[in-house]
């Protein structure tokens, strides 16, 4: 009785305590690496809401959010996604430089309990990246369900700058987002939460140590925008963009972060043992025309946290860590950007409000070049290792963040000024704003289109914001090798499979050295695919270990036809 | 400011919803049921002639969420079984897509769960879509009224999955009211889980 007592005095007289109890413990997300990594995604449960019920959520590995992937330049990676959900999904692997058909983009689906196996030598630069769903039109529920996780890319010029790489402890990731919790603390599928979500965390809070803290932020809201800062003012210093490290350290007080965009920043605690400061979003200060700049306070986009500031994290700083980072580098690394004039051409590109075109959509739904997203068209045949200057003129009166797949760009102008330092370096999504007034916004970037050529699967360019790209802001482009030519006739029987009965691996033998694989499925009995293999390693065999006792179907596409022939096998 | 579609959702949806609504409280009576148990006996609505009503649970054999709920089941069971409000649990999971939903892992699952109530392969998904049941796990109860099954209660089988102490037992409190003839006060909870993808 004594304590009910007294929590009742304190809970009245001592707000402020009771609020600080009430943080709860940044999740730092578990972490992969090396080569190989086994992603299986399924659908779970997750305590979010400290009190009532658990909240359902999808998750890889664990219970919602996927695990951190460390990779290193150089390494070729594979990855074994397991669909178990009870829906298709695809997986997109954000900002990395990688062929078509491993990208993991709306063409890429894997069926509910098949394996798809992409694999790609990592090219990008040492920053960080993220995975998430791709499916269209589902794009918006599957991130909403947290299904996603970081890729942290590692290399030898990072590795030899004096920065904070301790995961968790001086190397902390932040995943930004917001939801919308139900009366049951379910996840409503809307595009902006009441709810602000910190390494899927409500009110999170975390012990730093009283050195310098790099921190890996990613905007994965589906439409929010977070103008982040801290609460005493303090500077900061951008070290990386979307896509890798800049020349040198960008002094900020507050930077605005788009949806699917990336910074890593550096803060300086040192000396700061026993203080406290907040991470918070000043989104007061964005117009109405940037996304969670709005006052929508009722109707579908009405949420609480709309033109508000709100804390993104209670930072308590605590002692320093052996050997301790304690400076901000004055230099990073020495970046060659593309130039305007390396360009082979510009291409123009519009995107706008629907208004006016009647028979496409209603009056504020949004369009690039004029059209609604198609599976089965393709907008532009790119010239491998073309330099191209991508000019966006944006008349929609609200603002998109921009992202293409396949490259890393560096940005020209933005409404005829260059960018701010900070941006200044790779990036893979931009910030096209909305116009002002009736003046229209243009956003110019280049980008090389080198490495990867596949005239069948096409990369994406899509507005980040997940319900926008649902809805249709989207476009494809295939990235084409003009010179290879093909002249390989098909016949009939181009391979042949051993061997047959086959319990743990499949073998294919090709008719001609000329032939290989573009792709390979196999498919149960039932037309039910159990495993996806796009450009297979085919010397050590298909592992079919586990499949089980049945009829098989091994389709194969051919290479250089692209001609898909099946085979059936028994696995006893 | 923002997309049309979703905007035009918002205002559709709830009209749509409110029809659908309407329609089933209207309709409000489910037909007898056959389907066939795990030990391969036909199982009837009928086959319990003394059954004041029942407890239906869809639910599946994959499911983390509706697998928190074997043990509370089980309970359910044992506790209405013998006041003539059978339990029975229906798995109406597309098999020919979910392989693991196939009635010889629903035979292991009832195995290894233990479970002491039939658990009933709807194969066609029929009686799911009498039902309208959304995910796994969620409850309906349906009581004999004028030799009618009545639908008295859907949604959630109470609101905890994982932490049953302090659950607010919606299923079982449906029950007890309708065996002392009470009207059911909470009639409709929000069911979630897996989503039961129709064919």
């Amino acid at each position: 009785m004594k304590t009910l007592f007294l929590s009742f005095f304190l809970s009245i007289f001592l707000p402020i305590d009771i609020n600080a109890q009430s943080y709860n413990n940044l999740w730092i997300p578990d972490t992969l690496s090396g080569t190989d990594f086994n992603l299986r995604i399924i659908d779970t449960f997750a305590q979010i809401v400290n009190t009532g019920n658990q909240t359902i959520t999808g998750a890889i590995n664990g219970k919602f959010w996927g695990p951190t992937l460390f990779v290193n330049k150089g390494d070729q990676i594979q990855m074994n996604v397991q669909n178990k959900l009870k829906d298709s999904i695809t997986i997109h692997w954000h900002g990395m430089h990688l062929p078509a058909v491993m990208d993991g983009g709306p063409h890429q689906i894997i069926p509910p309990n098949t394996i798809w196996k992409p694999y790609w030598t990592i090219k990008n630069e040492a920053a960080t990246y993220w995975y998430h769903p791709h499916l269209h039109e589902m794009a918006m529920e599957q991130i909403t369900k947290g299904i996603g996780g970081l890729l942290i890319v590692r290399d030898d010029k990072e590795k030899a700058l004096a920065l904070p790489r301790k995961y968790g402890v001086d190397d902390i990731p932040l995943i930004l987002t917001d939801r919308d919790f139900n009366s049951s603390n379910q996840f409503s599928i809307v595009p902006y939460g009441d709810s602000m979500l910190t390494n899927m965390t409500l009110r999170a809070k975390y012990e730093v140590p009283a050195q310098v803290v790099r921190f890996r932020v990613l905007n994965a809201a589906i439409e929010r925008s977070f103008n982040i800062g801290f609460n005493d003012g303090r500077t900061f210093y951008v070290i990386t963009s979307d896509g890798g490290l800049l020349n040198e350290p960008v002094a900020k007080t507050k930077y605005l972060l788009h949806a699917g965009e990336r910074i890593e920043i550096l803060v300086n605690f040192t000396n700061q043992n026993g203080s406290n400061v907040d991470l918070k979003a000043y989104n007061s200060l964005l117009g109405n025309n940037i996304p969670g700049g709005e006052n929508f306070v009722t109707g579908p986009f009405g949420n609480y946290l709309g033109k508000k500031d709100f804390n993104i994290l209670r930072l308590n700083v605590g002692s320093p860590t052996l050997n301790p980072i304690t400076s901000i580098p004055n230099t990073l690394v020495s970046n060659t950007y593309l130039k305007a004039a390396d360009a082979q051409l510009t291409r123009q590109l519009t995107i706008s409000d629907s208004s006016g075109f009647p028979n496409i959509l209603g009056p504020t739904a949004f369009l690039i070049n004029r059209k609604l997203f198609k599976l089965n068209y393709n907008e532009y045949n790119i010239p491998l290792n073309n330099t191209e200057i991508w000019q966006i003129t944006s008349s929609s009166n609200f603002g998109h963040p921009f992202h293409i797949h396949d490259v890393e760009f560096n940005i020209l102008s933005i409404n005829g000024v260059a960018p701010d330092a900070s941006q200044a370096g790779w990036k893979d999504v931009v910030f096209i704003p909305g116009r002002t007034g009736n003046t229209n916004s243009v956003v110019k970037f280049i980008a090389k289109f080198d490495d990867f050529a596949d005239p069948l699967h096409p990369f994406m360019y899509h507005c980040h914001i997940a319900l926008h790209e649902d809805e249709g802001m989207m476009g494809q482009f295939v990235v084409t090798n003009t010179t290879a030519t093909s002249n390989y006739k098909l016949i009939d029987d181009f391979f042949s499979i051993y061997p047959n009965p086959a319990l743990d691996r499949i073998f294919i033998r090709f008719n001609s050295p000329n032939q290989s694989a573009y792709y390979i499925k196999i498919i149960d009995a039932l037309g039910r695919t159990k495993l996806m293999l796009p450009q297979p390693h085919l010397e050590n065999g298909i592992d079919i270990h586990h499949l089980k006792a049945g009829i098989y179907h091994l389709l194969l596409t051919d290479q250089s036809s692209k001609t898909t022939i099946s085979r059936t096998f028994l696995k006893p | 400011m923002n997309g049309s579609i979703s905007f035009t959702n918002f205002i559709i949806f709830p009209f749509i919803f409110g029809l659908f609504f309407t329609i089933r409280e209207t309709r409000g009576i489910i037909q007898d049921f056959t389907l066939k148990n795990v030990n391969n006996e036909m199982i009837s609505t009928t086959t319990y002639k003394d059954a004041k009503g029942f407890i239906v649970v869809f639910i599946c054999n994959e499911c983390p969420f509706a697998k928190l709920y074997t043990k509370r089941l089980n309970e359910l069971s044992a506790k209405y079984k013998s006041l003539n409000v059978p339990l029975l649990a229906i798995n109406s999971m597309d098999t020919l897509v979910y392989e693991d939903e196939g009635f010889k892992e629903m035979q292991q699952n009832a195995k290894a769960s233990k479970f002491n109530f039939p658990y009933l392969h709807d194969v066609n998904q029929s009686v799911a879509k009498n039902f309208d049941a959304e995910h796994t796990p969620s409850a309906f109860i349906i009581w004999k009224e004028q030799n009618q099954w009545v639908l008295k209660y859907k949604g959630a089988i109470d609101d905890n999955g994982q932490n049953t102490s302090i659950a607010v037992p919606y299923v079982a409190n449906a029950v007890d009211a309708l065996l002392k003839n009470q009207p059911v006060l909470l009639n409709e909870t929000l069911s979630f889980g897996c989503r039961i993808f129709y064919r």
